[in-house]
């Protein structure tokens, strides 16, 4: 371990900038994946900075509740004592609501940026602690064979018969709901298709000679691991990652919307679950989310899709 | 004179050493390396016997799947195991047994005393680093130079090479590099801790003829100026004759045939190395047809009993097909396997 925590100096920078100018130039041809990388790439922004403009999406304002969004408007009918009679008012979105207001008068496109920012937090995080558990005991496997495979395989079948939202529910139902538990969770439980998918990489690149020259020149397993092997799993370790955030951002919304989510904080799950029961009359709480959900799940597979391209040597593009 | 210790300052012991040793640096004895299958066991390796001397080139020579790999494996512990085991025999280098001595040691004299390059440089060099890097990862490995110093013997090792622009050639991925290049920078690569000892695996087979060729003056000039220890695995004969001072010729996991590589082409001894020396075309000779070997190598889970060769051997005796052959000695230099050869059958 020290050996190959002991990283070698290189003449080159670890970062080949040609090479990765090459593979970007490829993702660049498929116009659908730099949509995708736009949008993701608009929601970080949002969610990084969004929170210093918005307004505070737990403020409620009881008198600016049921707002529709700037450019729609609702009917109101409003029963008068008096005389006895509905009279019907026409309620316009407001601009200082441009995407309108929750039942609670809470605003929407400040809790939709908190949504983002949750979303995006929760699936890089919880998607970084799979890939890299998947990426280790993938390599792992491969690279050891015999029983250390064997077991290994056999706990990632196991880990993999598990019905995993279940457990998910089950975890956060005993620990409490906190963000820090949905991301360890999802992060802990999700690494078994990277686990077989890198493996099973690996195994190819175990039998291939720059690994034995390696080992015949006096590097160690760790060097070997580490050095020669990860290197070369690694564009398919970043597609994997990119094809299983959608995954779990959904799997975020899901726990929130049924109620699990963390409570102190507005993500799009929490956000659909209070919309849903106003959909008769504020279609908008939960068509917002929606819409975020879609666009953020479908951008990351238009990515996942450009950089799988990118990174094949013999797709033609 | 572990590996491990070695100073410049002992080399005077060393050379003493080597003196008593009959400057011997590494002697292969009795090496049986076996694969458990599901189809059976594999005799890749049964039963080889070699001593390496200091500055000679020993070619191992054989047919295809004959074992000469494996037994290049087997000298720095590098078949896959399981399914690979060395069940038999001692790989004697620096009066250290390396077919049972622990790993450590085992990666110490990998690439610092013994050094392998492999036949396929193409997939030997690792496609994701610049070949400048991965030799800097061999001087790293072993340890003891800075960066820069480090940096300027990766340069100096691909100009022994003969790679032109050198500098360049260090920031060059291995794609970028043609086959003869990629070869000769492997050999660069394990050049890189100046080992005693290198392991040639069949390094000019991926390579055309004005690289190869390269390649043996490379190899020469190796064993001249640092007076290396070659072990070069080859089936070319005429190979052989270019770069060998001494060959064994290996069949069936066996070694059959030790002799100088003079006397393996003009007085072959053993029925399957005069086999082998027909089969090279002769120009002066107008023949339609080359000659060969009848019969197929053996199937190494299915050896035949007594000597391997019995069943292609034209000068088969009974005795061959139940009794294995020992090794005698023809001459001071020359050794065979083979009962026509035994004290007392002879004739």
């Amino acid at each position: 371990m020290t050996e190959a925590t002991k990283a070698p100096r290189r003449i080159s920078s670890g970062f080949n900038s040609r090479l990765a100018g090459y593979y970007w130039e490829r993702l660049k041809k498929n116009r659908l994946s730099l949509v995708g990388l736009g949008f993701i790439a608009l929601l970080a922004l949002l969610g990084i900075f969004g929170p210093l403009f918005a307004q505070d999406p737990q403020h409620t304002d009881f008198n600016v509740k049921n707002l529709p969004p700037l450019g729609f408007s609702i009917q109101e009918s409003i029963y008068d004592i008096k005389t006895d009679s509905f009279t019907t008012t026409t309620l316009p979105g407001r601009p200082d609501h441009p995407l309108g207001t929750d039942s609670k008068g809470r605003d929407m496109l400040a809790m939709l940026i908190s949504g983002s920012r949750i979303s995006l937090l929760v699936g890089l995080l919880a998607t970084g602690i799979a890939i890299f558990l998947g990426t280790l005991i993938g390599v792992l496997a491969a690279y050891a064979g015999g029983w250390v495979d064997n077991v290994l395989m056999r706990f990632t079948d196991i880990m993999m018969t598990f019905p995993f939202f279940l457990l998910l529910v089950l975890i956060v139902f005993i620990l409490g709901p906190s963000l820090t538990i949905i991301v360890a969770v999802i992060g802990l439980t999700g690494w078994t298709g990277a686990a077989r998918l890198i493996r099973s990489e690996a195994l190819s690149l175990r039998t291939r000679d720059f690994i034995t020259a390696s080992k015949a020149l006096g590097a160690s397993d760790s060097r070997v691991i580490f050095n020669h092997m990860i290197p070369n799993v690694i564009s398919l370790v970043i597609i994997m990652a990119t094809l299983s955030i959608p995954g779990v951002i959904m799997a975020e919304a899901a726990l929130s919307f049924i109620g699990m989510g963390d409570p102190m904080s507005t993500s799009w799950g929490t956000i659909l679950n209070t919309g849903q029961h106003t959909m008769d009359t504020a279609w908008w709480v939960a068509v917002e989310p929606g819409i975020m959900l879609f666009l953020t799940v479908l951008s990351f597979n238009f990515l996942g899709d450009g950089l799988r391209d990118a990174f094949d040597p013999h797709s033609i593009i | 004179m572990t590996p491990s210790t070695r100073t410049p300052s002992s080399e005077a012991d060393n050379d003493y050493n080597l003196n008593v040793m009959n400057d011997t640096v590494l002697e292969v004895s009795g090496l049986k390396t076996w694969f458990y299958t599901r189809r059976g066991i594999v005799k890749a390796v049964n039963g080889v016997d070699f001593a390496l001397k200091k500055g000679e080139c020993l070619c191992l020579v054989g047919e295809s799947g004959c074992g000469k790999s494996v037994t290049a494996l087997s000298i720095l512990r590098l078949f896959d195991s399981p399914p690979g085991k060395i069940v038999e025999g001692r790989v004697l280098y620096g009066g250290v047994d390396l077919a049972t001595c622990p790993t450590a040691y085992l990666r110490q004299v990998r690439g610092k005393d013994i050094a392998m390059v492999f036949q396929n440089a193409q997939s030997a060099l690792n496609p994701v680093f610049t070949v400048g890097d991965q030799i800097l990862e061999q001087i790293n490995t072993h340890g003891g130079l800075s960066h820069s110093e480090a940096v300027s013997k990766a340069k100096s090792l691909l100009e022994e090479m003969r790679i032109p622009e050198a500098e360049r050639a260090l920031r060059m991925y291995p794609h970028q590099m043609s086959g003869g290049m990629k070869q000769r920078a492997m050999i660069a690569m394990s050049l890189s801790c100046d080992p005693t000892i290198l392991i040639a695996d069949e390094p000019t087979t991926a390579v055309d003829v004005t690289i190869r060729a390269q390649i043996i003056s490379i190899l020469h000039e190796l064993k001249a100026r640092r007076n290396m220890s070659i072990i070069f695995i080859t089936h070319d004969l005429s190979l052989v004759s270019e770069i060998g001072d001494r060959a064994a010729v290996v069949y069936a996991g066996k070694v059959v045939e030790v002799a100088p590589v003079e006397t393996i082409l003009k007085k072959p001894a053993h029925p399957y190395t005069v086999g082998l020396i027909s089969c090279l075309p002769d120009i002066s000779t107008d023949a339609e047809r080359l000659p060969s070997i009848p019969g197929s190598a053996p199937n190494p889970i299915d050896v035949p009993a007594g000597c391997p060769f019995h069943p292609r051997c034209p000068k088969v005796m009974d005795i061959c097909r139940t009794v294995e052959p020992e090794f005698c000695q023809l001459s001071p230099v020359q050794a065979t396997a083979c009962h026509l050869y035994d004290t007392g059958v002879k004739g």
